[in-house]
């Protein structure tokens, strides 16, 4: 295989990949997934929408883009076959609800990611970034036309998932299972747009924080948004009023942290 | 005004991610910058090498006059959350080479680790991954018979991020274990509403979750090995707080603990 002369086999996180892709190598009814020929951290998948559900006899493709970390870090999925859910080519990633996002465990696999994700769709939308609101009429219509919807790598999804009886999928244990119900899954780009600027902020952080400092504060006593979005960064615009306050606040939290840091780590 | 408050009201109820993204941003550019410039685990140095840190500090300079009374080296971690689990994990292996009997106790030990983890509904597949890794490295380190080789060896194997972490996952997972094996008793110690196998799903088995008593205790006891740790603050007194973990027993280990940080000491 291809795969095999490419990589570095003895990095753990090569060899976990290439365990995953024996363990998923069956289809089942409701879930498939495996590595492209030629390259060992991108994933494609196909998932049967839940039975009983809006997406019920739906199949939906996607992305599986995994970290040169992973398993350290979570991998992150982008749906692209319409559903009425999710956002199309829109980075999504795992993390529980109510915690912090970075709350991934290596333990946990992309066997469980597919399965959160299956749970995860029938949830409410509820206005979290990367999520779509369509009704049940809608979504219902694209389950039945995902049928035919082709993956110009993969082709014909339908045909990717095993279809007869007693195909089903290796039982839950109940860890997995009580886990799943906590997973939540949320668009990342947000994130990954506010990087860059992030990154300025960092470079700047030794000669520069205390700077930061003082215009994080006096944005805060002023309240004027204009000046906060231009230290910030564009998705800051959707945020509201509080949100920026908070914002603000954690800025100045985040700056006297990291010269703390840095002054530990440079300076003494 | 009032349109500010009718927009606050909004935002009560729809979810609020951009905080958190931003913290997250900016705590992976802080990571970096740590990834950068700390090994995960580093040289031996001469204890008095803490004094550059706090060269203005009388403080902290008394303390390290008490503290190269009794160890003469020590041996930084990244501060990356997982240094505990890290220190620890080197310390113990590093005190076990050159004693083979020692060593195969702890390989045994090691050994039947897993089977306890998948009865606890850990997914056997994962925990597959991260116990072979572990035995592998215990294995390569068994068979190196030169004592200096064999150090050298596992500073190696300690510094390459790939395996260095999954060390830290299985130690973990270990970790994770023991806590949930005997919940009853760990429970009492849990603060919050939280049941242990939350507490655990939550601060021990994610990784960069920073230790606290409680991951050392259980993890004393998943390796069955006793550790001291030297608090070191800027509390009063000339001398630094020791505590043995568990209580009473004779340590093998010696940790160093400055607030929201473990290095290892070598007397």
């Amino acid at each position: 295989m291809s795969l095999e002369s490419k990589y570095n086999l003895k990095s753990p996180g090569v060899k976990r990949l290439m365990r995953e892709a024996i363990e998923l190598a069956n289809p089942t009814e409701e879930y498939y997934a495996c590595p492209l020929e030629d390259n060992l951290f991108e994933w494609h998948f196909t998932v049967r929408g839940p039975p009983g559900t809006d997406f019920e006899n739906g199949y939906y493709h996607g992305r599986i883009l995994l970290p040169s970390q992973y398993p350290m870090q979570p991998p992150n999925i982008i749906l692209l076959t319409p559903n009425g859910r999710f956002e199309v080519n829109k980075k999504i990633c795992l993390s529980i609800s109510g915690h912090h996002p970075e709350s991934w465990q290596p333990s946990w696999s992309i066997r469980t990611a597919l399965l959160a994700l299956i749970a995860f769709m029938p949830t409410t939308a509820a206005g979290t970034i990367g999520s779509l609101d369509y009704t049940p009429e809608e979504r219902q219509l694209l389950a039945r036309k995902s049928k035919n919807w082709e993956c110009s790598i993969c082709g014909k999804i339908s045909e990717k998932l095993n279809s007869t009886e007693g195909a089903a999928s290796p039982k839950l244990t109940q860890e997995e299972s009580s886990l799943i119900k906590q997973i939540a899954l949320k668009a990342e780009e947000d994130a990954n747009k506010k990087e860059p600027s992030a990154k300025v902020e960092g470079n700047e952080q030794s000669s520069e924080s205390g700077e930061l400092r003082q215009r994080t504060a006096a944005t805060v006593s002023e309240g004027g948004p204009a000046e906060m979005i231009s230290n910030i960064g564009d998705p800051i615009l959707e945020a509201s009023n509080k949100d920026k306050l908070w914002t603000a606040i954690m800025l100045l939290i985040i700056a006297l942290i990291s010269l703390l840091l840095v002054r530990r780590l440079f300076f003494l | 005004m009032a349109e500010q408050g009718e927009n606050m009201n909004k935002t009560d109820t729809a979810p609020e991610p951009n905080q958190d993204e931003l913290i997250l941003a900016q705590q992976r550019q802080i990571e970096k910058e740590i990834s950068d410039s700390i090994p995960l685990v580093g040289d031996k140095e001469p204890i008095t090498s803490l004094n550059n840190e706090y060269s203005a500090d009388n403080i902290y300079l008394e303390k390290i006059i008490d503290l190269s009374k009794k160890y003469k080296y020590i041996r930084r971690t990244r501060p990356d959350g997982n240094c505990f689990f890290r220190a620890f994990s080197y310390a113990n292996i590093e005190r076990l080479l050159g004693k083979p009997d020692e060593f195969e106790a702890f390989y045994k030990i090691a050994e039947s680790s897993k089977d306890d983890l998948v009865k606890l509904g850990f997914q056997q597949f994962t925990v597959e991954d991260f116990y072979d890794t572990y035995m592998e490295v215990l294995k390569r380190l068994k068979n190196i018979e030169n004592l200096n080789d064999a150090l050298k060896e596992l500073h190696v194997i300690f510094n390459e991020q790939g395996f260095s972490d999954y060390m830290v996952v299985y130690l973990r997972l270990l970790t994770s274990g023991q806590l949930q094996k005997e919940h009853d008793f760990y429970s009492c110690f849990i603060e919050g509403d939280r049941t242990v196998a939350d507490f655990c799903h939550q601060e021990v088995e994610p990784m960069y979750k920073e230790s606290d008593h409680i991951h050392i205790i259980a993890g004393c006891a998943a390796l069955q090995t006793c550790v001291k740790v030297i608090y070191m603050d800027r509390g009063i007194g000339k001398a630094c707080t020791e505590h043995d973990l568990p209580e009473g027993s004779a340590p093998t280990i010696h940790l160093l603990y400055r607030p929201g940080h473990y290095d290892i000491l070598y007397q």
